[in-house]
Formats: structure tokens, C-alpha cells, sequence
């Protein structure tokens, strides 16, 4: 037997290697390759009491995980409403927001996520075919629900795209209110395409959203080279200027800003004889207070004014209307 | 609260009530036609390294490469109702390469060793090659290039190898990446499969 010095192994190469040793002129001079069988042996031809083991499959992902990360969803908006309503607790909403990003971001790698689920309910909407699954509709509506009754407790603690950005902002900077409400404009834009690039005819939904997810590549420690570096662009920028994806990226912070501008109760800053002294305006890196009152599309609940008020005897004012806008 | 509620507190809870119903009406339609969530699968009718037909080709090994886990969702399986149990498994064996002292190839065709060779049955001892071997995929191992599954087509094997997403590992991402590359469009979203 001499070593086939042909290089790696290659199909027809092969078929025609097994073609000529078929003939028995042949010397014996490689491996005489042929299928031995025709047909799966069974258990009797092999012996030895041998047992065909069952095929190696996992289940699919059992339902009692799809529920538990509906679950997990509706804890961490409770638990968010209750530390930025009750609480008022900025340490309860840095540890909420470390705790979503750990199980959102990093455990689930970023899925399913309610703002990708804006395109998978376009779908839903257009396409008679499109089945959407029970889990993208629950994870879609609950922040949303949220959003009308208390505000957008989804965006402060419970994103995982929001907690990255929050735990980032170190030196917050004020943003123009012009400029902010300029960029503010972006995130329409972006929603507008997100729904475009689903209804467009004639081709196959592309889910946007997800592919330019500019921090799911950290959650899941890889990605295409182009979005890991605009996640670290926009991570370096959210140490100055607060959650820019946030602010002026996120459509689904857009939807959630509309409903909160009805929203039945929200955070509240000093509804009881306030200082007047504006240390919360200063802290908030969102422009979210004005006139000392927090403008509920804005307010991202992250309870940082909390913590800078003196007082901090603040409560949540039942049932009052929210301030009016300037 | 005034006893009285103002003209706003009116018109603020309506705008409450009509958004909750709209989105619950939005949450009842989307279940009407919503379903248990999908997996993605590969269609092996499709998929090249198993596809009848598509002889001549090299392995493609997209799946191994594109998926955004760091290793792959995509798992080779041996359908051991299907396998021949060869003695000489070209998906096992590098069949090219030189032969050891045993008369056996001496390299394996799996980059990652992800295969496991067994002997099992009644041990033929004077004819070796007239004995079986059971071929178990080492799942930590096998990243799904698919070598050993078109190794094993037709007509040198007998097609008990695939491609197939595990349910396991796969984040099931709206866009699946290896989705957007396959050449064949294998790459299909079903509901998942209960067995």
C-alpha cells in the first residue's frame, strides 16, 4: 500500500477512483474503497444483542423557556415600576438594569427583543402567511401596556440596549434642546424604513432592526466587523451624551414615547413643595425635566433625579394630569 | 384627587382606554394568527451536502462559518436507522490518505475529530472488514461544516448523515445569517418539531 499523494479528498476524484478499482486488473496499489452495504444493517445482522440507538436531537426549545422569558419580562417591568414609582430607588434601578442585561442581553443574546418584533408584527399585519409566535406578541405588547399605564419603565431598567448605555454614562453632557429634538425626529425615520423594508413588494421582509442591532454583537461576543464597531462608536458617545440610540435611534423608544404621553401615572419629580432648586433638571442627562417637571415622553425612568434631590420625600401623585409641555 | 374630575382627567382616561383596547385588540389579532414559535431548520432535500444530484461539488461549509454563535447552531447527525455502520466509513476516514499498519486509513476526514468510532456486534476476527461500527457525532466538538455529510452521500454513502440545527444553541435570530448565505435557500423557518 503506497500513500495517495493527491491532495485532499475531493468527490468525483473519488467516484472515479471507485469507478477504476472496480476493475480487477487493477493492482492493489490504494484503498480499495466500496460501500459494503446496500442498505442500513439491522440489529439482527449486527449482533451481540445490539441496540440501534436513537437518533441524537434536542428538543425544541420547550415551552415552559418561551414562557419563562415572557415571565421574566413581566417581573422586570413590576419590579420597574414599582422602584421608579414607590421607590424611587436609583440603586434599585442600577441593579434591575445589570440583572436585564444579564438575562436579556447576554443569557438570551439579544432574542427576542420588542424592538426587532416591531417588523415581525408588520409581517403579522401584511402577510396572511406569516405565523408570529405567540412569544414575539407578548414580548412585543407588555412594554407597551406598560408605557400606558406608567411610562417608559421598559426603556430605563429592563432593555437591555438601555441598561448598556445607561451603565456607560459617566459624564453626561447636555444636548441642545433643539438638537435633541432634532435627532429626536431620526428614530421616525428609522421606524418609517423598519416598515418599509417589510411591506416593500417584491421582496423578502429584511429585518433591519435586527441586523444593524448595534449592541447585540457584545451580547453575543461576535459579529459582522461594521456593527461591532458602530456599537463601540455609539458606546464611546453614550459616555458624554445620554442613550443617543435611545434618544434618536430606537423606533420602538418612539412607540413607547407616544403611549407614555398618556400614560396613567409616571415619574414624578418633587409634586409636594419643591425646592425650586433644579439639582434634578441638572442630573437628568435625557433633558427629560422641564420646569421642574418631568415631561413623561422624555423621562426614560432611570431615577437618576431621585437621587439627586435633596428631599428625595418625593411621591407619585395619584391620577394627576401630566405638566403641561411648554 | 378632586371629588370633581376635570375635563382633562376625562379626556386622559378615554385616551387610556381607547389605547389599551387598541392594543389589546392588536394582541388578539396577532394571536389569531400566531402559532407556536418556529425554528429554524434546514431542508436537507435542499441543502447541498445531502442534496441527490448535486455531485461534484465541495462541501459547503457556510453553516460552520456564518452563524453568529461562536460556534455554529448547525450539528452534524447520523440517522443510525439509515447507517450503513461501514467498516471503512468515508465520512469517518480520510479514505485518501496513506494506510496504517491495520489497513486502515490513517487520517480522519473530520477537521474537529468529531466523530466516535465504536465496534459493536459479533467481532468477525479472521475478516475485519466484515464488521460494523456504530459513528456517533461528539456534539461539544462538530461545529456542522458538513465534510463527513457529503462524504456520505450517495452513491458512497447511504445519506444517514445531515445538517441540522439544534434547538438547542440556536438564538433563533429573526435573521438568521447562515439563512441570508445559503446558496440553496435550505434555510427555512417551521414549526418547531415535536419529537
Amino acid at each position: 500500500m503506497t500513500k495517495n499523494g493527491t491532495g485532499s479528498f475531493s468527490l468525483p476524484l473519488f467516484v472515479v477512483v471507485l469507478a477504476v478499482a472496480a476493475s480487477p486488473a487493477r493492482a492493489q496499489q490504494q484503498l480499495h474503497y466500496e460501500r459494503p452495504v446496500e442498505a442500513a444493517p439491522q440489529a439482527e445482522d449486527i449482533g451481540a444483542g445490539y441496540v440501534v440507538p436513537v437518533v441524537q436531537h434536542y428538543p425544541p426549545r420547550t415551552q415552559w423557556r418561551e414562557v419563562t422569558d415572557v415571565a421574566m419580562l413581566a417581573a422586570a417591568l413590576a419590579i420597574g415600576t414599582w422602584l421608579a414609582l414607590r421607590r424611587r430607588s436609583r440603586t434599585g434601578f442600577l441593579l434591575l438594569a445589570i440583572g436585564c442585561l444579564a438575562y436579556f442581553g447576554f443569557y438570551r443574546q439579544g432574542c427576542v427583543c420588542p424592538i426587532g418584533a416591531i417588523q415581525n408584527v408588520t409581517a403579522a399585519l401584511v402577510y396572511p402567511q406569516y405565523a408570529i409566535p405567540y412569544v414575539v406578541v407578548a414580548i412585543f405588547l407588555l412594554p407597551l401596556v406598560c408605557a400606558v399605564l406608567f411610562g417608559r419603565i421598559f426603556c430605563g431598567g429592563v432593555c437591555p440596549l438601555g441598561a448598556i448605555q445607561e451603565l456607560v454614562l459617566l459624564k453626561p453632557l447636555r444636548v441642545p434642546a433643539r438638537l435633541d429634538k432634532a435627532l429626536g425626529w431620526l428614530k421616525w425615520v428609522y421606524l418609517g424604513l423598519a416598515v418599509w423594508f417589510v411591506v416593500r413588494p417584491a421582496a423578502k421582509p429584511d429585518f433591519i432592526i435586527c441586523r444593524y442591532d448595534p449592541f447585540v454583537g457584545f451580547f453575543r461576543f461576535t459579529g459582522p466587523l461594521n456593527i461591532l464597531l458602530l456599537g463601540a462608536g455609539l458606546l464611546v458617545l453614550a459616555v458624554f451624551i445620554g442613550r443617543p440610540y435611545c434618544r434618536f435611534l430606537c423606533p420602538y423608544g418612539g412607540l413607547l414615547s407616544l403611549l407614555s404621553r398618556i400614560s396613567w401615572r409616571g415619574v414624578t419629580v418633587t409634586p409636594d413643595k419643591e425646592l425650586d432648586c433644579g439639582l434634578c433638571a441638572e442630573a437628568c442627562p435625557y433633558g427629560a425635566i422641564k420646569n421642574l417637571r418631568a415631561t413623561r415622553p422624555a423621562c426614560l425612568a432611570c431615577a437618576r433625579c431621585f437621587r439627586h434631590c435633596p428631599r428625595h420625600r418625593v411621591q407619585t401623585t395619584g391620577g394627576q394630569a401630566p405638566p403641561a409641555t411648554p | 384627587m378632586s371629588e370633581q374630575p376635570t375635563r382633562r382627567d376625562v379626556l386622559g382616561h378615554a385616551a387610556r382606554g381607547a389605547a389599551l383596547l387598541g392594543l389589546g385588540g392588536l394582541g388578539a389579532y396577532l394571536t389569531r394568527k400566531g402559532g407556536p414559535a418556529g425554528a429554524w431548520q434546514i431542508d436537507t432535500g435542499l441543502c447541498i451536502n445531502t442534496r441527490l444530484g448535486l455531485v461534484g461539488l465541495d462541501a459547503c461549509q457556510l453553516c460552520a462559518t456564518t452563524c453568529v454563535l461562536p460556534l455554529s447552531a448547525v450539528r452534524a447527525v447520523n440517522d443510525h436507522a439509515k447507517c450503513g455502520r461501514c467498516y471503512i466509513c468515508p465520512a469517518y476516514f480520510d479514505v485518501k490518505s496513506a494506510l496504517d499498519e491495520h489497513g486502515l486509513p490513517s487520517g480522519k476526514l473530520c477537521p474537529r475529530d468529531a466523530i466516535v468510532r465504536k465496534p459493536i456486534g459479533d467481532i468477525d476476527p479472521r475478516d475485519p472488514a466484515n464488521n460494523y461500527s456504530e459513528y456517533v457525532i461528539d456534539e461539544l466538538r462538530c461545529n456542522g461544516c458538513g465534510l463527513c455529510v457529503l462524504a456520505c452521500k450517495e452513491p458512497a454513502g447511504l445519506t444517514s448523515l445531515r445538517l441540522e440545527v439544534r434547538y438547542n444553541l440556536c438564538t433563533n435570530c429573526n435573521r438568521c445569517s447562515i439563512a441570508q448565505a445559503c446558496p440553496k435557500n435550505a434555510y427555512e423557518r417551521r414549526p418547531a418539531r415535536t419529537t
